[in-house]
């Protein structure tokens, strides 16, 4: 799947229903291009999270690398310091 | 959902008006599924990107947080119209959503401005081809 995450986005159809089923008035609508921004909010909403898991389980991957190199048993947050500055640089 | 559970628990309760009930939680269910579709590629694609697999466990927990957020968003974007008045959401109101963060309502500013100029060029495009047209039935006569 060369696809890219830029590429894949929430159908029109699927925003439009999702924000109509939690309404709590029936008579509200939600315009055309609004539907399409919410698409991109979601979007981005979405590729945050995953952001973030995948900077997590690399921090807590990197601190348990550091504690071995250091023939410790314990992960300290001396560990996650240390490995702190070359995680934000890399997200 | 809270009170379908419920609801679910009470007999009495789901044999008063059993079609009703179903059919709003079917359609909840194939949103449900729909938001975990797309939530499952975007997860295939950037975990592509990194080197790394999302588990089905992530994934599901991703599509449900999702899902809830889009609640919270509806929540507000229905008082922001209401607020003007409106009951029709309109892009002003999606872009109050994002003011809390300066990066994501630049974003959605961005964002906004391209669907904009692309709603004009389609206009334009319509009104050549409505004035090609126009100076054709002139020419016939």
């Amino acid at each position: 799947m060369a696809e890219s995450s830029a590429e894949i986005t929430f159908k029109n159809e699927t925003v439009s229903k999702l924000l109509s089923s939690f309404f709590k008035e029936e008579k509200t609508k939600v315009g055309a291009d609004a539907v399409i921004l919410m698409a991109e909010m979601l979007h981005v909403f979405v590729q945050g999270i995953q952001t973030l898991t995948l900077c997590c389980s690399e921090a807590a991957q990197r601190t348990i690398k550091q504690a071995e190199a250091e023939d410790c048993d314990r992960l300290d947050i001396e560990h996650f310091e240390k490995i702190l500055p070359q995680l934000l640089l890399d997200f | 959902m809270l009170s379908t559970t419920s609801c679910l628990a009470n007999v009495n309760c789901r044999e008063k008006m059993p079609t009703a009930m179903d059919e709003e939680e079917r359609k909840l269910q194939r949103l449900k599924a729909a938001v975990h579709y797309t939530v499952g590629r975007l997860c295939q694609s950037i975990g592509e990107d990194h080197q790394k697999e999302f588990s089905r466990q992530v994934i599901a927990a991703i599509a449900e947080t999702t899902f809830r957020q889009c609640d919270i968003f509806a929540k507000d974007l229905e008082a922001f119209a209401r607020h003007a008045k409106r009951s029709t959401v309109s892009v002003e109101d999606v872009k109050l959503t994002a003011r809390r963060s300066t990066a994501l309502s630049n974003f959605i500013q961005r964002k906004s401005e391209e669907i904009a100029s692309a709603n004009q060029e389609q206009r334009d495009t319509r009104k050549k081809i409505a004035g090609k047209r126009k100076n054709k039935d002139t020419e016939m006569v």
